[in-house]
This record gives structure tokens, sequence and C-alpha cells, in this order.
């Protein structure tokens, strides 16, 4: 039964964020502390930025674990989300944050049970294979290194409007499933050829289109044209090693 | 069923309330920086090459370092500008304590939530959505329609509706919160036109 008509369930994920760097305020403390006093999933989030307050990958990655760590045992978190952000790019798509992530889900994985989850930003927008790309190497690598839950996609680093779409997370879902039970240096082979794909054209990345452009907005259903971009898409990633 | 955590968010509180008082530019620029370089140079991390780590040895040296990080450097509020620590014990505590199980969603669309160890067979909870993303007033229900519709979706995240009823739903005014429970209307429609009423949000 919902506590408010038409609010949030118990059952939904109720989510907060920590800020940069291993900061909170007394708004994000009020917050958690009534949730977690109802008896709400409590889901808190850290963004690590990757070239920021931190530093670099190794740094970033022991700020991610010690942020990690705090959801649990300071701020009555169950579940937490992660998403180290590139400085220059705004995205959590390149080869250094997905190296930061995966580092981070492996270590926490190894010493703890806790739920982990990632969010996917990428550079480039709806619409493109490389949308389509970049979500495909971040859910290989988080499937890969142990997470329980990935959340996207937030194309165009997340800032336009009307940008994002159901396809882009049928391909988070897809590639998911498609890497699960491989060894870790099959793994690494694939992330390396696909990121290969992408990583040198994020100064030039596609915009993309609209949600109206690419979908039959009257059954929310996505057009051919981007069926087809989709398609390609898979086939690229096939080349790079994983069977779908 | 959930245990009782060894901390709760007033102690924590508490902790800032009695912290030692550091300015936040210190934090950031000098305290945050230097300690972290010191546990990477202290427990030798260097990740080379791989993007998902094999090595025991490699994921064992940053899980220590991140715990040695929270505990020894601890964490700051902005408000009070104050940093408050936990021991060793109370993280253990902690993540002893934090449940391993959770159930998101309702009736037959209902996602089960627990531990994958390493890359196990069984796929993580994927849940789908702008992720804040801003999304329109007039392609909300639809764009959120498009994941709903998704089968391989087990659970969705909303975007950030940039109006509500015309009006820019900015933060601290009351359209944020107008704005907010707007969202979480059209987002029900959505499940419902879907067929997934019970989808978790």
């Amino acid at each position: 039964m919902g506590l408010i008509p038409n609010g949030m369930k118990r059952s939904d994920l109720h989510e907060a964020s920590q800020m940069n760097e291993m900061k909170v305020n007394n708004s994000f403390l009020n917050t958690v502390s009534g949730w977690h006093i109802s008896g709400d999933n409590v889901m808190i989030e850290q963004m690590p930025i990757f070239g920021g307050y931190a530093g670099g990958a190794e740094e970033t990655a022991i700020c991610d674990v010690a942020t990690t760590l705090a959801t649990f045992a300071a701020f009555n978190g169950d579940i937490h989300l992660d998403g180290p952000i590139h400085i220059r790019w705004g995205n959590t798509t390149a080869k250094d944050t997905i190296r930061v992530a995966a580092h981070v889900a492996c270590a926490m994985d190894y010493n703890t049970d806790v739920l982990l989850a990632n969010q996917y930003y990428t550079v480039s927008g709806s619409g493109t294979e490389m949308c389509l790309l970049e979500t495909a190497a971040q859910a290989i690598a988080d499937t890969a290194s142990g997470r329980e839950l990935l959340s996207g996609v937030a194309c165009s680093r997340g800032v336009a409007e009307n940008r994002t779409t159901g396809l882009e997370a049928r391909m988070m879902g897809e590639a998911s499933s498609a890497i699960c039970g491989t060894d870790v240096e099959t793994t690494n082979k694939i992330l390396n050829r696909l990121i290969d794909q992408y990583e040198n054209k994020f100064a030039t990345a596609p915009p993309g289109k609209t949600f109206p452009e690419l979908y039959d907005i009257d059954r929310s259903v996505p057009c051919d044209e981007y069926l087809a971009v989709y398609e390609k898409a898979l086939a690229t990633i096939s080349k790079c090693g994983l069977d779908f | 069923m959930a245990a009782t955590r060894p901390l709760t968010v007033t102690d924590v509180y508490e902790r800032f309330v009695k912290g030692k008082k550091v300015p936040e530019s210190e934090w950031d620029y000098t305290i945050i920086p230097q300690n972290l370089t010191a546990l990477k140079e202290k427990y030798h991390i260097d990740f080379g090459d791989e993007i998902v780590p094999e090595d025991p040895e490699v994921k064992d040296a940053l899980f220590q370092a991140g715990l040695e990080m929270l505990v020894e450097t601890g964490f700051y509020c902005q408000d009070l500008g104050r940093v408050m620590k936990v021991t060793e014990e109370e993280v253990w505590e902690g993540i002893k304590k934090t449940p391993k199980k959770l159930i998101l969603g309702e009736g037959r669309d209902i996602a089960r939530f627990y531990p994958r160890q390493g890359n196990s067979p069984v796929k993580p909870i994927i849940q789908g959505g702008p992720t804040g993303s801003p999304v329109s007033e007039d392609m909300f229900i639809k764009i959120m329609q498009s994941y709903a519709q998704e089968a391989v979706i087990d659970d969705l995240v909303d975007g950030v509706m940039n109006t509500v009823e015309g009006k820019p739903s900015k933060s601290g005014t009351p359209y944020e919160i107008r704005a907010t429970m707007q969202e979480l209307r059209m987002t029900k429609e959505a499940r419902t036109r879907a067929g997934r009423p019970g989808l978790g949000v």
C-alpha cells in the first residue's frame, strides 16, 4: 500500500545524493533519516569526479570505496549508486571512469555482499550508434565486476531535453545479459576493442535526435530508422567479441 | 528482515556537531587530495591497463585503502563546516546489518534484488529511465512509457520535468515538489499504459 496516493511506495527506491568529495549537508541527513525511519528502500548516490578534487584513477577509486562504505556505515543506505564521472567529458563511459567503477565494484564485491548500482551518462546523443556503444561498454564492465543494478541511460551527459529513450536502456540490458558469466580476461579484451570504437570521438560526439524524432509517439515505440541504428550497434559489438 | 544499524543518522549528526571545524576549501583542496595520494602510495595501488581487475590483491588493497580513508579522514558536513568519523568496527557492523535482499515494485511486476558474486550468470537489475535528464511536460508520459515497455527493464528511474503547468520547476521553490509529484503521477500512468502498473521507481 502506498504511503501517499500517487506518491512513492516503500518498495520504490528513494534516492539521495552525497556531495563531492566525501561531503554531505543537513538536507541530505534530514531526508535519508526520514526515509529510513519510514522503512523505505534507500539508495544513496555519489558520483566521484575523475580529475577533480580526488585526482587520478586510483585516488578517485579510493574515494569511491570510502563513500560507498559511508552509505552503509553512516547514512543507513540500503543500496549505493555509483557513477564516477570524467571531469573533461562529463560522462561515465570513458575508459578511465569505467576502470574506476570496475575496480571499486570488484573491491567491494570481494570484501562484502552489499548491493551496488551504477548509473550511465554518455557523451553522444540518443539515436546514435556511438551512444549505444558507450552504453554497452559500461554495461559489460558493470556486470562483469559484480554490480547488482544498472541505471540509465542519461544520453548527452544528461543535460539535453527529451534526448533519452527506452532503446538505450534496452542496450544496457542486452549487453549486460550477454556478458553474464564471461571470464575476466575475455571481458577485458571485448572492452578494449569496444571502447576503442568511440573513445577518440568524444570531442566530436554526435548530438543525436529527440524522442519525437526517434519514436512513434502514439505508441512509444522506436521507429525503423532508430532500430536500424540499434542493429548496426549490435553488429559492431559482436565484432568486438560479444555474442548476443 | 532489516536489522538495526549500529549508527542512526541522528548519531552521525551529533558527531558532526561535535566534530572538528575545518574550512571547506581546506577539505576540498588539501585534506582530500593529500590523504588519497598518501593511501595510494601506502597500499601500492596501480591499476595499469586492466579495466576489470582479476588479481585479488589489487581488489583487497583498494578496499583497505578506501576503508582507511573513511575511518581516518571521515566525512564533512557542508552546513556545519565540521568533520565526523566512524570506526572500522562500525563500518563492518554497518555492512553486516545492511539488508542483502530487497524487493522493488509490487504485484506481478516485482524485481528481486540480491547480491551477485563476481560475474554471476544472473543478470543485474536493469533500471531504465532518463536518469535525471530533463524531460518536457508534454513528453513525460510517452518517454517513461518507452522504458516501461522494454521487456529487459525491471525497474524505472525518472527524468526531471523541466516545467509544471508551464512554470519552471526551479529547485527550492514550491514548483519543485509540485513537479516531483506530477512526475510520479505521470510515471504511474506510463506504467499502466505499458501494462506493468507495479513496476518500481
